[in-house]
């Protein structure tokens, strides 16, 4: 009796990672099939043997056993417009899920997301300053100008509220969301400011702080893809200790983690990562805040599986929602930001009335 | 063999001072117990020796190696600490998960666990008895269930040092029992050295080798158990009175507590007097009572050895006392005589009465007669305990004759006499505003 009961506790708990690797095949396909679509789809269908041939055609060695059956045009759509988009919703999926996953985790709070310690209210204030006052930095284009002002803004913001909330013996929870909300809000009120001085360039602040993908080319991935791929495998050799910090920070500490070096080390690998996303895409909602709440439902709250599942499955969703948005109200695109909550909250929704596990804390 | 020292302990929370000059050591194969009031520095140092609380002054020593200076990993393969109160988990977590995380210092980054961390985490759980729970989520256990786990996941560290603080507080006595053997017997087999806070002061005895008494956060007394668990000791840091005897039974020091000081008992009360007449054990509760709600307790004739005479002498009361098992001479009747003249009040309990005691009546009889209240507490017939041929019953029922009260209770006489006492103690005063 005993002997069986070994067998079945501990095979299952080993077993584990078998299941885990699963997931992540299933999340793998998922998200290439999202991309393949994504590139497919749009004012110009093209077929799928095309988008392949396209891509593969670009791979050494292998690229020689295509046949061109496409035309140049096709190829141009396909390689310079549709696959930077699709490549970027997929960054930028991956950076929200894994930089809402961190901060929930460090901060215990399920509704914590990647902008909680004040990233999207510091770069929409800088995209607002750029676009309002159409600052240019000297020798960069104006294209540029926006992300690059963001970003610095975003950190700066981050920067800011993590000076506000440290103290002698290390940067306690509650200080920085609180130091985040104060920032934040000071902020959200300098971009209604703006707006209102804005005059005729208050719509193109609006679909800048709705967030999407209006303009990616391949230099905004070369840029940020290094940064982001960096951040996640980072982050992702702390989840273990993310793990024991559900527990508290005292007990970690205990249990061997430096909490707070790695609670730093998490706040700034999180933040450089949301700063990289925003750059892209402006401000994008929903994703950071659900998908891993979602994928917790799915996959449970251990870490060294919900951090590279919400990633695929962040980059996944995205990449969807930006097919509708581009497609919803033709000829008409909208920004991508407006898509997320609108499909993503109903499937939410369903996940959650079917599981009836996720609870919410102090609500 | 491990040795852990703290060292000249400071520590602030902020610019509150928490702990001060908090010196001692601790041995491999020694259970200590750390005792001390609410408030009193306990759980903060046991913070500062898992090196989550760095102290302003001071340090911690482990094998003379500085815990602060030394890496968290490190640290924590050394000494585990079993919290008081494991905090609620809303993002799901088997126990096993919970356990295992007590391997985390063992493991790399990138690891998983393998076979030998899962052994010793059963290892741990079949000790505490939780590995049934295994795949349980733990925001489901009750919280005796997941003070175990915490204590399994302390052991499952390995540790040389394991830091529990009150690991019993919401064990039922079974439960309680079997923990604190089993942390006995690691300490004792594997060489552990434990440091555990205990609200229990008997628990403590039982248990441990050494006591520290923390107060306001210092150290009031170190040492063994009956050097630290005295009642001079509890008196000042507790402020409560307490009686600390041997057991019998089970050889260890074993403290009863009176109660809290009462400030209450105002002057006047205090002038009430009441004389017991009792042996055979029927006073002892009674005196206890009357003592705590503030009257003066005398007692007498009682025997050496009785328990009511133990009682008298426990609690510091006047008692007239008699060689065993010898009738009550002459001479200890007129003191018992002179101390009921004095008396507002004369309770005789439903004791047994023989030749040896029966002089104890006439001494009650002679209260009735100069007119103080008297009350007879009548639990059990007389018939029963009377070993004197009926000589005491005839006594018994000229007292009643004369105007002594029979009660039938102790609640009943503790009653009355609150109630005299009130009457008596406004008759004073108002007496006094005369004048």
């Amino acid at each position: 009796m005993r002997s069986c009961q070994k067998s079945t506790t501990e095979t299952r708990y080993l077993k584990r990672i078998a299941k885990w690797f699963s997931t992540i095949f299933i999340l793998l396909f998922s998200s290439f099939t999202s991309i393949a679509l994504s590139s497919m789809i749009g004012p110009m269908p093209i077929s799928v043997d095309k988008c392949f041939g396209i891509i593969l055609r670009r791979i050494p060695i292998l690229g020689g056993l295509i046949n061109c059956n496409w035309t140049p045009q096709e190829e141009i759509v396909i390689t310079q417009l549709r696959l930077p988009r699709a490549l970027s919703t997929v960054l930028v999926g991956v950076a929200l899920s894994i930089a809402g996953v961190v901060f929930q985790g460090i901060f215990r709070n399920p509704m914590a997301d990647p902008y909680v310690l004040g990233v999207a209210s510091g770069a929409g204030f800088g995209a607002s300053l750029a676009i309002v006052f159409g600052i240019s930095l000297p020798s960069i284009s104006l294209i540029y100008t926006i992300p690059i002002m963001a970003s610095v803004c975003a950190l700066l913001t981050v920067f800011l509220v993590y000076t506000i909330a440290r103290t002698s013996y290390g940067i306690p929870i509650l200080r920085l969301l609180l130091a985040g909300i104060a920032v934040s809000s000071f902020f959200s009120s300098a971009i209604s400011i703006l707006l209102v001085i804005a005059g005729e360039e208050a719509h193109a602040v609006f679909s800048w702080l709705f967030g999407g993908f209006p303009i990616v080319g391949w230099e905004f991935i070369y840029v940020t893809a290094p940064i982001i791929l960096f951040c996640s495998v980072t982050v992702y050799a702390y989840s273990r200790d993310l793990n024991i910090m559900l527990l508290g920070e005292e007990q970690a500490q205990q249990l061997g983690v430096d909490v707070e070096i790695v609670k730093r080390n998490l706040i700034i690998l999180a933040s450089i990562m949301t700063a990289a996303a925003v750059s892209v895409s402006g401000i994008i909602g929903f994703v950071g805040l659900i998908v891993p709440h979602m994928m917790r439902l799915i996959v449970g709250s251990d870490h060294r599986i919900l951090i590279p599942s919400s990633a695929l499955a962040g980059a996944t969703l995205l990449t969807l929602c930006d097919i509708v948005a581009r497609i919803m109200l033709r000829p008409i695109i909208l920004p991508t930001g407006m898509v997320t909550a609108m499909l993503g909250a109903p499937f939410f929704t369903y996940l959650l009335a079917k599981s009836g596990r996720l609870k919410l804390r102090g609500s | 063999m491990v040795t852990l020292r703290i060292c000249g302990v400071d520590c602030y929370y902020e610019s509150i001072k928490v702990l001060e000059n908090v010196s001692f050591s601790i041995n491999g194969g020694e259970f200590v117990g750390l005792l001390g009031p609410n408030g009193s520095g306990k759980t903060t140092l046991l913070r500062t020796i898992s090196r989550v609380l760095k102290p302003k002054a001071g340090t911690v020593y482990l094998n003379n190696a500085d815990i602060y200076k030394m890496k968290s990993r490190e640290v924590a393969r050394n000494i585990a600490v079993a919290p008081q109160d494991a905090i609620m988990i809303d993002f799901d977590l088997t126990v096993l998960d919970a356990v295992l995380m007590g391997r985390h210092p063992y493991m790399g980054r990138f690891k998983m666990e393998n076979e030998r961390d899962l052994a010793i985490a059963r290892r741990a759980m079949e000790l505490t008895n939780t590995w049934h729970l295994a795949e349980k989520r733990i925001n489901e256990l009750s919280s005796g269930e997941r003070q175990r786990v915490m204590i399994a996941r302390a052991l499952a560290q390995e540790p040389k040092v394991l830091l529990l603080d009150e690991p019993t507080v919401h064990l039922d006595i079974n439960n309680q029992l079997e923990i604190m053997d089993i942390l006995k017997k690691l300490c004792m087999k594997e060489g552990l050295a434990i440091l555990a806070v205990f609200h229990d002061f008997n628990l403590a005895a039982r248990y441990c080798d050494y006591l520290i008494l923390l107060n306001k956060g210092k150290i009031v007394s170190v040492g063994k158990v009956e050097e630290v668990l005295t009642s001079e000791n509890i008196k000042e840091v507790f402020q409560v009175d307490v009686f600390v005897k041997r057991h019998p039974i089970t050889g260890t020091l074993h403290v009863i507590p009176i109660s809290p000081m009462k400030e209450k008992t105002s002057v006047n009360n205090r002038r009430f007097h009441v004389h017991i007449i009792c042996g055979g054990g029927t006073g002892a509760q009674l005196m206890k009572t009357l003592f705590e709600e503030g009257f003066i307790v005398t007692t007498g004739v009682l025997h050496l050895l009785d328990t009511d005479h133990e009682m008298a002498t426990l609690l510091g009361i006047t008692t007239v006392s008699e060689a065993p098992f010898s009738p009550i001479t002459e001479e200890n009747h007129k003191e018992n005589l002179k101390i009921i003249s004095k008396a507002n009040a004369i309770i005789v309990t439903s004791m047994p009465i023989g030749y040896g005691n029966l002089l104890n009546l006439k001494a009650a009889l002679a209260a009735v007669e100069s007119g103080i209240p008297t009350f007879i507490i009548e639990d059990t017939p007389i018939a029963q305990r009377d070993f004197t041929n009926g000589e005491a019953q005839k006594l018994l029922s000229e007292l009643k004759k004369k105007g002594a009260i029979s009660v039938r209770s102790q609640n009943e006489v503790l009653h009355l006499l609150n109630r005299l006492r009130a009457k008596i103690c406004t008759e004073v005063l108002s007496y006094e505003q005369i004048r």
